[in-house]
C-alpha cells in the first residue's frame, strides 16, 4: 500500500534554489531593428551587442548607457559578438556577412588598448613571410586591414570567409577562433590562429549542415553540431571521439557545462535536451517547454547551477542545473521560473542569451529592438 | 485622562511603556494603562499630555521595528500577544513628507550630485556631474553659474571638498580637482587644478574627508584609490604610455591641460567593480569599500591594509554611513539595502535590511539633521526616504520623478540629503529638489 507519488524523487522548491533571475533590471535601447547577439567582457563590466542594422555597440551593464558602437556593415546584419576570453586584452570578435572583424573599442585603459592592438597586428608581420604552396588550397579565410575609416575606429583586422559566419567561438586561451559558416559545407567550421594571422579548416567532408562549434573548456575537443548530432573531435589525434544523438529535428544552439562533461542542446522544434556525456549519446532529459523554436542555450559559466533556453515564444526559461562531482550522482535540473518581456516580433522572440561570467546577471537579445538585464 | 471618547465605557485597557532614543523629548518609562482602542494620533496625545507640551508634536509609534497602523487592540490580536503584557512603544517625531522645490534640466543624463550648502558670504549652490562629461554648479534659481569641461567620457561621481574646491570621477578612468571661485550670486568661475591618474576603468564613486585632506575613489577595477585633496601633496603621476590617438579622440580631449598626480595608495583585494566608497566617521584613518562582490571591506588608511571583509549575499551598489549610529547602509542590485555593523566584533554581517525598491539600490545619503534617516536612489525611478528605527515597516516616502509635472520612472542615479533638501539626478536629464522641512 505505497503511495507512488511517494517513490519519485522530491524535487526541491524554487524558493530554496535562489538565486537565480526573476525580473528586467536594466533595458538596452538603441538598436535600429534586431539584436541578434550579444555577450559580457571577462571583466563583466561591459555588454556589447550586434543586430540587424549593422552595429556592433557596447554598454555601460547596470545603467544600460551606450558608451560605443561602429557600424560595420550598411546591409548585412551582425550575426555573433563574442569577447577574447582574457582579461589582458580587450578583444571584440564581430562576424558580419562573411566578414570577421576583430574591435579594440576605445573604453579601455591605454595599457589594455595598446596590448590589444599588439595582439592583432603581431601576425601582419608573420603572414607576409609565409610563402603560399601553391599545391594546397587557398585557407577559408584572408586576413587584412579594414578600410582606414573602420581603423581608426578600433577595428585594425578583420578576416573575409567565403561564406556567412553565424557563429564565433574563442579557444580559452585567445589565440584560436572558430568560425561556423553553416553553408560552407566541408569548410563550413574554420579555425582562425590570431597570432600568425592564418586560418584552415579541419575537416575535409562535409558531414551534414553544421549549426556551430565549441571549444571544450579545458581539453583539446572541438564540439560541432549539425542538424541532428553533436560530435566531438580530438583536435590533436585528429580524430571523432563521440557522437551525440539529441533526437532533435533541427539543432539551433548548444552549450557546454563548465566541467566539460554536459551538454545543453536547443532546437528550432521546441526541444531543450541536457547530454550527459558521461551517461550515454542519448539525452539525460529531454525538456519541451517553449512553444516556438528555441534560439540560444547557455550554462551560467561563473559556478551558479544555472541554465537558460531562449525562445521565439518571446520567454526565457530559466533552470536549475547541478551537477556532482560523485559520478555516481546524476544532474538535478530542476525549472526555476519563465522570465517574460521581449515582445515577439514578426515571429522571432528572443534571439540570444549570455551570463554575466560571475553574478547572477542574465543578458538577452531580442527581435525587438533591446537586449535586456534580467537579475 | 479623558482622551479619543470618554463617553465610550467601559474601556479596556492595556499596559504600555514609552520609550524614545531622542533625549530632548523623553518621558518616564514606568508602564501606564491606556485605552487599547487607541492609534497612532491618540498615543500621540498620551506623549503630549506626559511632555506637557505647548505646541504638541506629532509622533509616530514603533513596536519591535514597525510602524503602529492600527489599534493597540489589533495589533495584540494580529501578533497573538497577551493583553496582560506591557507593550514596549518607541516613540519618534513624525517625519514630514518632502515637498517638490525645483529641477535642473541637462542636456544628458545626470549621474551625481552634490550640494554646497549657505555660508556668510555665499549661497547654497547644487553640483552636478553628468554623462555629456561636464561639472556644473548651479544656483537654486536653476542656473548654471559655470560649467567645467575636461573628462573625455561620461562623468561618474562628484563631491565638494570644501566650498572653493570640488572633486568629480570619470569613466574616462580619472579624478578632478576643480577651484570653484564666486564673485556674486550669479557670477562664478570654475578651474581646473588637477587631474588624478592610476584606475584601469570607470571610477564610479568618491568619498571626500576635507580634514584628512583625503579622497577615497571606487573603482570599476576593483581597487579603492586613496588620494590627497591637496594636489600639491599628490605623488607624480604614473608613466603610462599612450595608444595612437585616431582624430576623433583628440577632439575629445577639450578644455585647458592640467597637471597629472598619482594615488597615495590604491588598495586591492575587491575581485569585482567597487562601487561605493566611506571614510569612519569618528575615525579618518580607516575606510570601507561595497563592491558587486558582495563584499564589505574595512581598510587601515594608515598602513593601506585590509582589515576585516564581510560578505553579503547579493552584489553591492553603493554605499553610505550613518555617522553618530556607526551603521553602513549598502544598496544592492537585488532591490534592497543591508544596514551593517562595521565593527569587526559584530556577530552578524547584517543589522537589518530595508526593503522596498523594485531594481538596484544606487545611491545612499544619510539625513543631516535626523541621524536616523536615509535616502536612497534606486534605478525603479525613486527616491525613498527610511528610518532605521523601523526597519520592518518598508520607506517612509517615496519621491517621483516630476519632469515637467509627468511623473516618470526613468533611473535615478544619485541623491544627496542635505540642508538645501533631497537632491537627486537621475536619465531624466534632470537634478531634482524636494525640500524636508524640519519636524
Ligand atoms: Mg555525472
Amino acid at each position: 500500500n505505497i503511495d507512488p507519488e511517494s517513490l519519485l524523487p522530491k524535487l526541491p522548491s524554487p524558493q530554496d534554489l535562489r538565486p537565480f533571475p526573476t525580473t528586467t533590471a536594466t533595458i538596452y535601447k538603441g538598436h535600429q531593428g534586431r539584436v541578434r547577439t550579444l555577450n559580457v567582457d571577462p571583466t563583466g563590466v561591459w555588454l556589447a551587442t550586434g543586430g540587424d542594422d549593422g552595429t556592433v555597440r557596447v554598454w555601460e551593464i547596470l545603467t544600460g548607457r551606450e558608451v560605443w558602437k561602429v557600424k560595420l556593415s550598411e546591409d548585412e546584419t551582425v550575426n555573433c559578438v563574442k569577447w577574447r576570453p582574457t582579461k589582458e586584452s580587450a578583444i571584440l570578435a564581430a562576424a558580419v556577412g562573411d566578414d570577421l572583424y576583430f574591435l579594440v573599442p576605445p573604453i579601455f585603459d591605454p595599457e589594455t588598448e595598446i596590448e590589444s592592438k599588439r595582439l592583432l597586428d603581431h601576425g601582419f608581420g608573420t603572414a607576409a613571410n609565409v610563402q603560399q604552396d601553391p599545391t594546397k588550397k587557398t585557407p577559408p579565410g584572408k586576413w587584412s586591414k579594414p578600410m582606414d575609416k573602420l581603423v581608426e575606429q578600433g577595428v585594425p583586422v578583420m578576416v573575409t570567409v567565403k561564406m556567412t559566419i553565424k557563429h564565433i567561438a574563442w579557444h580559452r586561451r585567445g589565440d584560436y577562433v572558430a568560425t561556423t559558416s553553416p553553408e560552407g559545407q566541408n569548410r563550413a567550421v574554420a579555425i582562425h590562429m590570431l597570432s600568425k594571422h592564418t586560418s584552415q579548416s579541419p575537416f575535409r567532408k562535409s558531414k551534414g549542415i553544421i549549426q556551430r562549434a565549441e571549444f571544450h573548456p579545458f581539453r583539446p575537443i572541438l564540439f560541432v553540431a549539425t542538424q541532428r548530432y553533436v560530435r566531438s573531435y580530438d583536435l590533436a589525434k585528429q580524430e571523432l571521439i563521440r557522437t551525440l544523438q539529441p533526437g532533435a529535428r533541427w539543432i539551433s544552439s548548444f552549450d557546454v557545462h563548465s566541467g566539460g562533461d554536459n551538454i545543453i542542446v536547443g532546437s528550432y522544434d521546441k526541444r531543450l535536451l541536457w547530454h550527459d556525456l558521461e551517461l550515454s549519446t542519448k539525452p539525460y532529459r529531454t525538456l519541451r517547454y517553449h512553444e516556438k523554436a528555441i534560439r540560444a542555450v547557455k550554462y551560467h559559466q561563473g559556478g551558479l547551477p544555472l541554465f537558460v533556453s531562449a525562445s521565439d515564444d518571446g520567454t526565457i526559461q530559466v533552470f536549475h542545473g547541478k551537477v556532482f562531482a560523485d559520478m555516481m550522482e546524476n544532474p538535478l535540473i530542476v525549472p526555476l521560473k519563465i522570465l517574460k518581456g521581449h515582445k515577439v516580433t514578426q515571429a522571432l522572440g528572443v534571439l540570444d542569451v549570455d551570463w554575466h561570467p560571475r553574478e547572477c546577471w542574465l543578458f538577452s537579445a531580442g527581435a525587438d529592438g533591446t537586449a535586456r538585464l534580467w537579475n | 485622562m479623558d482622551l479619543d471618547n470618554p463617553e465610550q465605557q467601559p474601556q479596556s485597557q492595556v499596559q504600555v511603556k514609552f520609550v524614545t532614543r531622542d533625549p530632548e523629548i523623553s518621558v518616564p518609562t514606568a508602564p501606564i494603562l491606556v485605552p487599547s482602542n487607541l492609534k497612532r494620533l491618540g498615543l500621540s496625545q498620551v506623549v503630549n499630555h506626559l511632555l506637557n507640551s505647548e505646541k504638541p508634536i506629532p509622533f509616530d509609534f514603533l513596536i519591535d521595528g514597525a510602524y503602529l497602523r492600527t489599534t493597540l487592540d489589533s495589533y495584540i490580536a494580529e501578533n497573538g500577544l497577551s493583553s496582560e503584557s506591557v507593550i514596549t512603544l518607541e516613540y519618534v517625531r513624525a517625519a514630514v513628507p518632502p515637498k517638490f522645490l525645483t529641477s535642473f534640466q541637462h542636456d544628458d543624463w545626470v549621474s551625481s550630485v552634490a550640494a554646497s550648502t549657505s555660508t556668510q558670504n555665499r549661497d547654497s549652490v547644487i553640483l552636478s556631474g553628468s554623462y555629456d562629461g561636464i561639472a556644473r554648479v548651479w544656483n537654486l534659481s536653476g542656473e548654471v553659474l559655470c560649467e567645467g569641461a575636461g573628462h573625455q567620457s561620461a562623468i561618474k561621481s562628484v563631491k565638494w571638498i570644501d566650498g572653493d574646491h570640488f572633486v568629480t570621477s570619470s569613466m574616462d578612468r580619472s579624478l578632478r580637482i576643480w577651484r570653484y571661485t564666486s564673485s556674486s550670486a550669479v557670477d562664478a568661475s570654475l578651474k581646473p587644478v588637477a587631474e588624478y591618474i592610476g584606475h584601469r576603468s570607470t571610477v564610479e564613486s568618491l568619498a571626500v574627508n576635507a580634514a584628512a585632506k583625503h579622497i577615497l575613489s571606487a573603482g570599476a577595477d576593483g581597487k579603492v584609490g586613496l588620494w590627497s585633496s591637496v594636489p600639491k601633496e599628490s605623488p607624480d603621476a604614473p608613466v603610462v604610455d599612450l595608444p595612437a590617438r585616431t582624430k576623433k579622440r583628440k577632439l575629445a580631449q577639450t578644455g585647458p591641460k592640467v597637471v597629472q598626480y598619482g594615488a597615495l595608495g590604491m588598495l586591492q583585494s575587491h575581485t569585482e567593480p567597487v562601487s561605493g566608497v566611506a571614510f569612519a566617521p569618528q575615525d579618518s584613518t580607516v575606510a570601507y569599500s561595497v563592491s558587486w562582490d558582495h563584499t564589505i571591506r574595512t581598510w587601515d588608511l594608515t598602513t593601506l591594509a585590509l582589515v576585516d571583509t564581510k560578505t553579503t549575499q547579493h552584489p553591492l551598489v553603493s554605499l553610505c554611513s550613518l555617522k553618530t549610529l556607526n551603521i553602513l547602509a549598502c544598496g544592492s542590485s537585488a532591490r534592497h539595502i543591508v544596514l551593517h555593523d562595521p565593527r569587526t566584533s559584530a556577530a552578524g554581517v547584517s543589522a537589518a535590511t530595508l526593503r522596498g525598491h523594485s531594481n538596484a539600490v544606487v545611491g545612499l545619503s544619510a539625513n543631516p539633521a535626523n541621524e536616523w534617516q536615509l535616502a536612497s536612489a534606486g534605478h525603479d525611478g525613486t527616491v525613498r526616504v527610511w528610518d532605521v528605527r523601523a526597519s520592518s515597516s518598508g520607506n517612509l516616502f517615496t519621491i517621483n520623478r516630476e519632469s515637467d509635472g509627468v511623473a516618470s520612472n526613468e533611473k535615478v542615479f544619485d541623491v544627496e540629503w542635505s540642508s538645501v533638501g533631497i537632491v537627486s539626478g537621475g536619465e531624466d536629464k534632470r537634478v531634482q529638489i524636494n525640500a524636508t522641512p524640519r519636524e
